[in-house]
């Protein structure tokens, strides 16, 4: 009985536009056991699981739940399957409390149960089908019981935006158990806690296996993965390349499988000096105007010719205001930004473009590209107005065209329809190598670049590695901002951690490990640290 | 014949096709839908109602009468056409300008004034009441970008401003106000505010509302497509509009370029007053409710594809069927029949994004089955 499946997902299919998401794919959940889905990002891991709760209809393929054909066309069928997920970002109210969140549309429904026999009748039918009055005390004996049986600590009074990320995805755990889902599905679960917090995490996984419950946990954390998950899953662009036994394999065979060939993180040190300040941020001091909390806090750092520095931590501890503030997105509360010696603190965003910044920003629908315009319309976005692309406000189509198609080439960027594709049909890949390729052909003394490698599959991430190292080489100065420990390690010259708004550590790759990055980025460790350095040459 | 083929379906997936196939569905729709409502009023004339508002001055025996009306139908289409591509400019930057109404009432205001009372030249009178139209425009346009006030309510609520302005300044004042016939008054043909006929006048049997208007709009629609195709203050609007974040970040200033549309937009709409007084037709009469061409803009832009070639023909076709209806009265029928039509028009061309979506999905479906009949041959 051990082996029967809780569930089958047979021949799927996925297609968005020309890309072909998943591929015919077959994926089989055993009872009470726990599957890993594993592959790069891109691989089409999100798609497929997306599919079984419901949010896709697959063009193809079947799905099978205790042997049954079933259809989940959407989160509510999924949701009478008992199939629950937890998203990457989590769907919760942030103004509601935690309690209010897990009965959020189950909620526990009063009852009369007076004297009156008719009116008893008549009152709860009305309230459970008008009035729907919600009886608090009843969902949280049941919400307390849930708590308990799985060692879930809430506090459920709280209101969620005033609880950490970590008793968030307590909480969406807790609304999937309430719902009595039998079914979990954990959409890379780890990604947005510390090491410390994802040993918690795991320990809740075995406990709620204990409890007979089946779930698939997409990861591609191999360390997480070897520690919890009974068989593992490997996909690779679309398809299922394998499914393994844990005890039957090794990480390095699952990495191979992965990404379909010998991982080589290019370890490739800097062999110059570097000499010359390019970009000085001293004392800078950044507020969020809705919260009024410090964000950034005091940060000072230069970045000089021939070194990538990196800026590292945790999501949301500041580095992304740190870039807001320099590239002029948001406004900072004070401190100065040298850029080659000049202030440009009080630029506006086009004088800071000219003095010589480029930026690969990490948002790249939101801040990088307009996904409505055509390759060469984006190509141009930070340069329209040079003369080389246009004259008395009228655009030189010829020039555009012949800079675009050089730079397609010169990048790698490859599209339908050259370069008038229209940029929303294209991969992600190449939507990044347009704005890696437009703001490196800027030829500027000082790229940054903001999780540059997000989302994209094993080659592009390589071919941006590379440009990035051989701008390195060029004498630029580059300021890297990464959540991947591996990019971090593998590409910095000078790594600084920062950990609530602060910089708390500062290392050179030799001295880092994966452990002692973790310790800071968590905060249980912090230095003093000075992070503008001398030019080794005047 | 497999060529011929071939080349229509290479057509059809063409953006452009796809948007002109829509709009027509959605014109002949609405017509349909008119020729329903027509059957439910009064079924024996429907047929006739129906050809009348189709044909408008077709159905005239008479060849001047024919040339007369035809003239009036191009005469009246003109702002329309302009009014269109006032909600066509500020829709390229991500705005909906529902503030036309009250952008084209202070331009008739300036109008009345300089025009049918100081008697200025036409050319003056014409800027003048573009200017009014951008700077009224732009009240909504800096709400906007200072204060984040949606341009939606903003601009209905500058319309109701205008509108009673524009009312209660002209109805006291003697030396524009006709109080006999509770008007304005009107541009006469010997005026200097009258756009020159420039001969056009001949050829539509001496219709002297037939003018130098109508080359000026046609000018104008190519070089508002111009101005989007070929430079870069068409190219920073539609990045801002398109996406503002990626406009700001790229040094695009949202701010500026959100402005420059809404005065754009505003000078548009007050173009539009310009064509509709100055060649002699109408004047302003009291009314309770905003100018209706505002609105009537919306359709056309929409319908059009919000393309600056094509609003001029659906700006003509909504012309040429709400005219049409002014001719029907006499069957008993309201003329606002024409409006209904208008109106089913209106509707269904929000469907224009969703027919296009249709197609497309249908293309999909056929690339995927054409795919897996493939792969079933390599087997």
């Amino acid at each position: 009985m051990s082996d029967s499946y809780a569930i089958e997902m047979l021949g799927i299919t996925k297609r968005f536009g020309n890309i072909l998401a998943n591929d015919n794919m077959d994926i089989r959940l055993k009872k009470g056991h726990i599957l890993a889905i594993c592959g790069e990002n891109g691989a089409g891991k999100s798609t497929i699981m997306s599919i079984l709760f419901g949010l896709y209809e697959p063009d193809s393929g079947i799905i099978k739940k205790d042997g049954v054909e079933v259809k989940i066309s959407n989160p509510n069928d999924a949701n009478k399957l008992r199939i629950g997920m937890v998203h990457q970002h989590f769907k919760l109210v942030d103004t509601f409390t935690v309690l209010q969140n897990i009965i959020l549309g189950d909620e526990t429904i009063n009852q009369y149960t007076g004297p009156l026999n008719w009116f008893k009748k008549c009152f709860n039918w009305l309230n459970k089908n008008v009035l729907r009055i919600i009886d608090y005390k009843k969902a949280r004996e049941e919400v307390s019981e849930i708590i308990e049986r799985y060692g879930l600590q809430v506090d459920l009074d709280k209101k969620v935006k005033d609880i950490s990320v970590e008793m968030q995805q307590k909480t969406e755990i807790i609304k999937m158990l309430y719902r009595k889902n039998d079914i979990l599905i954990f959409d890379e679960p780890t990604a947005v806690l510390t090491e410390q917090e994802i040993q918690g995490f795991l320990e809740i996984l075995r406990n709620l296996k204990r409890e007979g419950k089946s779930i698939i946990f997409i990861s591609h954390k191999l360390n997480e993965v070897f520690d919890v998950c009974d068989e593992i899953t490997v996909i690779r662009q679309g398809k299922c390349v394998d499914t393994l036994e844990v005890k039957q394999t090794t990480k390095e065979a699952i990495s191979a499988l992965m990404v379909g060939r010998k991982v080589s993180m290019p370890i490739k040190k800097r062999h110059g000096e570097c000499q010359g300040e390019v970009l000085r941020v001293e004392h800078l001091t950044m507020v969020d105007p809705l919260t009024k909390k410090t964000i950034v806090n005091d940060v000072s750092f230069n970045v000089r010719r021939g070194e990538i520095v990196t800026l590292a931590g945790i999501d949301g501890n500041g580095q992304r205001e740190v870039i807001y503030g320099i590239t002029g997105i948001s406004k900072t509360q004070g401190g100065t930004i040298l850029l080659n010696h000049q202030d440009i603190s009080s630029f506006s965003t086009r004088e800071k473009i000219k003095a010589g910044l480029a930026h690969i920003p990490e948002d790249r629908h939101k801040h990088g590209l307009v996904l409505d315009y055509s390759v060469s319309e984006n190509a141009i976005l930070d340069r329209y107005y040079e003369p080389e692309f246009s004259k008395f406000l009228l655009l030189n189509q010829r020039n555009i065209k012949r800079y675009v198609s050089g730079l397609m080439e010169k990048y790698d960027i490859r599209s339908s329809d050259d370069e008038s594709t229209i940029v929303r049909s294209m991969s992600g890949g190449n939507q990044q190598k347009i704005i890696v390729g437009r703001e490196i052909e800027r030829d500027t003394d000082l790229l940054i670049a903001v999780q540059p490698t997000r989302g994209l599959d094993i080659g592009s991430i390589e071919t941006i590695h590379n440009i990035l190292l051989k701008q390195r080489e060029q004498n630029k100065a580059i300021l890297l901002v990464s959540l991947e420990l591996d990019q971090v390690l593998s590409l910095s010259d000078r790594i600084l951690v920062m950990y609530e708004g602060e910089i708390v550590g500062e290392f050179t790759p030799d001295q880092a490990n994966r452990e002692l990055l973790g310790l800071y980025m968590s905060g249980a460790k912090r230095d003093e640290v000075n992070a503008i350095k001398e030019s080794e040459h005047e | 014949m497999n060529r011929i083929k071939m080349f229509f379906s290479s057509l059809l997936k063409k953006d452009a096709a796809k948007t002109v196939i829509t709009s027509l569905w959605c014109a002949l729709l609405g017509l349909i839908v008119g020729f329903l409502i027509l059957l439910c009023i009064n079924a024996q004339e429907a047929g006739y109602g129906m050809s009348s508002i189709m044909g408008n001055f077709l159905i005239f025996k008479n060849a001047d009468n024919r040339l007369d009306y035809f003239g009036q139908t191009l005469a009246k289409a003109a702002p329309l056409i302009a009014m269109s591509l006032s909600i066509l400019v500020c829709y390229k930057a991500g705005l909906f300008n529902l503030g036309a109404s009250g952008q084209y009432s202070v331009a008739v205001l300036v109008i009345s004034f300089m025009g049918a009372g100081a008697n200025l030249p036409w050319w003056l009178v014409m800027v003048a009441a573009m200017i009014a139209g951008a700077l009224w425009s732009m009240i909504a346009g800096a709400l906007k970008v200072f204060f984040n006030v949606n341009e939606v309510i903003s601009g209905i609520m500058l319309n109701w401003i205008a509108l009673y302005l524009v009312n209660g300044i002209l109805s006291a004042n003697a030396t524009v106000w006709d109080s006999t016939h509770s008007e304005a008054f009107t541009i006469s043909g010997e005026s200097n505010a009258h756009i020159p006929t420039i001969g056009l006048d001949k050829l539509f049997a001496g219709n002297s509302i037939v003018g130098l208007g109508m080359v000026l709009i046609l000018v104008v629609a190519i070089a508002i497509f111009v101005l989007f195709k070929k430079t870069t203050i068409g190219y920073e609007i539609k990045a801002a509009g398109l996406n503002g974040d990626a406009a700001d970040y790229a040094g695009i200033s949202k701010v500026k370029n959100i402005l420059i549309a809404t005065a754009i937009s505003g000078a548009l709409a007050g173009f539009a007053a310009s064509l509709n007084l100055q060649n002699g037709f109408t004047s302003w009469r009291l009314s309770s409710a905003p100018p209706l061409i505002g609105f009537q803009g919306i359709s056309a832009a929409f319908l059009g594809g919000l393309h600056p070639i094509g609003v001029i023909f659906s700006s003509y076709f909504i012309e040429h069927v709400t005219e049409g209806g002014s001719m029907i009265t006499d069957l008993g029928f309201a003329p606002e029949v024409a409006s209904i039509i208008t109106s089913v028009i209106i509707y269904l061309s929000g469907f224009v994004a969703f027919l296009k979506e249709m197609m497309r999905k249908s293309e999909i479906k056929e690339q995927l089955e054409s795919i897996s009949r493939i792969k079933g041959a390599g087997k």
